[in-house]
């Protein structure tokens, strides 16, 4: 009699207690399935600063910017000098020196190469000036 | 009697608590949900310029790629200069805080890449980008 009271409590308690494993099975494999799709794709690059189009922005050496255009041959002009693209740098750093906290402007032709975009970019960064702003050509 | 219960404590000293572990587990899965952010890749292989100073963004989850053709792939699929925009903002809706990435080819022409600029800036995007890899 006393012993038959025993299991049943035991077979009660065994009845309350809820079985977490089919949940934790769940759960697990949804924990699997946000870490796999969790973003870790980091793309590297540089900062692009597009002036609205709705208040077009005059640009000219004498308003302080220092141009620097591409062409569609995709030849870089600086003072109305065709510049090696390794000398870009150099030419945003004297430039630069003149008259410091000028932004570059970057005038683009249509069909100059993006390399060529990204290679200015990345030398008026060199050259430490990092307010570039990107105009398209005619 | 007296071996019923010590079977009884026994059987519950080999059954381990799942319960602590069960916590951490649901941290981590709200943790992860949370910070999902479902990434669009574009779909289009490019060969990136250099740049030594390329860095790392913040944010940046709508990829858009120009390729060497001048072809423009969102999310993988081919979409002209004028379906830029709006698919710049269907992916913006789900994730309104993302950056967008232009993937530009080294061949591709600038006037596609500042049209497409010009489409992020439109679909109220402010933070641009254009991928390059540090040589």
């Amino acid at each position: 009699m006393r012993k038959n009271s025993i299991t049943n409590i035991q077979m009660e308690q065994e009845e309350n207690e809820i079985n977490l494993t089919p949940m934790l099975d769940v759960v697990f494999i949804m924990l699997i399935f946000f870490i796999v799709t969790a973003s870790f794709i980091r793309e590297t690059g540089l900062d692009v600063n597009r002036p609205d189009q709705d208040q077009p922005q005059v640009v000219s050496n004498e308003e302080g910017a220092i141009l620097v255009i591409i062409d569609d041959t995709d030849d870089i002009w600086i003072d109305n000098r065709i510049v090696d693209p390794r000398a870009v740098s150099a030419n945003i750093t004297r430039l630069y020196a003149e008259n410091p906290d000028r932004p570059v402007v970057v005038q683009a032709a249509p069909d100059s190469s993006a390399e060529t975009l990204v290679g200015v970019m990345d030398a008026s960064r060199l050259a430490g000036v990092f307010n570039i702003s990107i105009a398209g050509g005619q | 009697m007296r071996n019923i219960r010590e079977q009884l404590n026994e059987e519950e000293e080999t059954e381990i608590n799942l319960t602590p572990m069960l916590d951490v587990v649901f941290i981590m899965l709200i943790f992860f949900i949370v910070t999902a952010v479902f990434v669009k890749e574009p779909g289009a292989e490019v060969n990136r310029p250099d740049a030594q100073t390329a860095f790392t963004p913040d944010s940046g989850s709508i990829f858009v790629a120009v390729t060497g053709n001048n072809e423009i792939w969102v999310d993988r699929s081919e979409v002209g200069i004028e379906g830029v925009r709006p698919a710049i903002e269907r992916i913006r809706a789900e994730n309104p805080e993302g950056g967008v990435v232009i993937q530009a080819d080294t061949d591709a022409s600038n006037q596609f890449v500042i049209a497409v600029m010009d489409s992020a800036k439109a679909a109220g995007v402010d933070n641009i980008t254009i991928a390059a890899t540090v040589p």
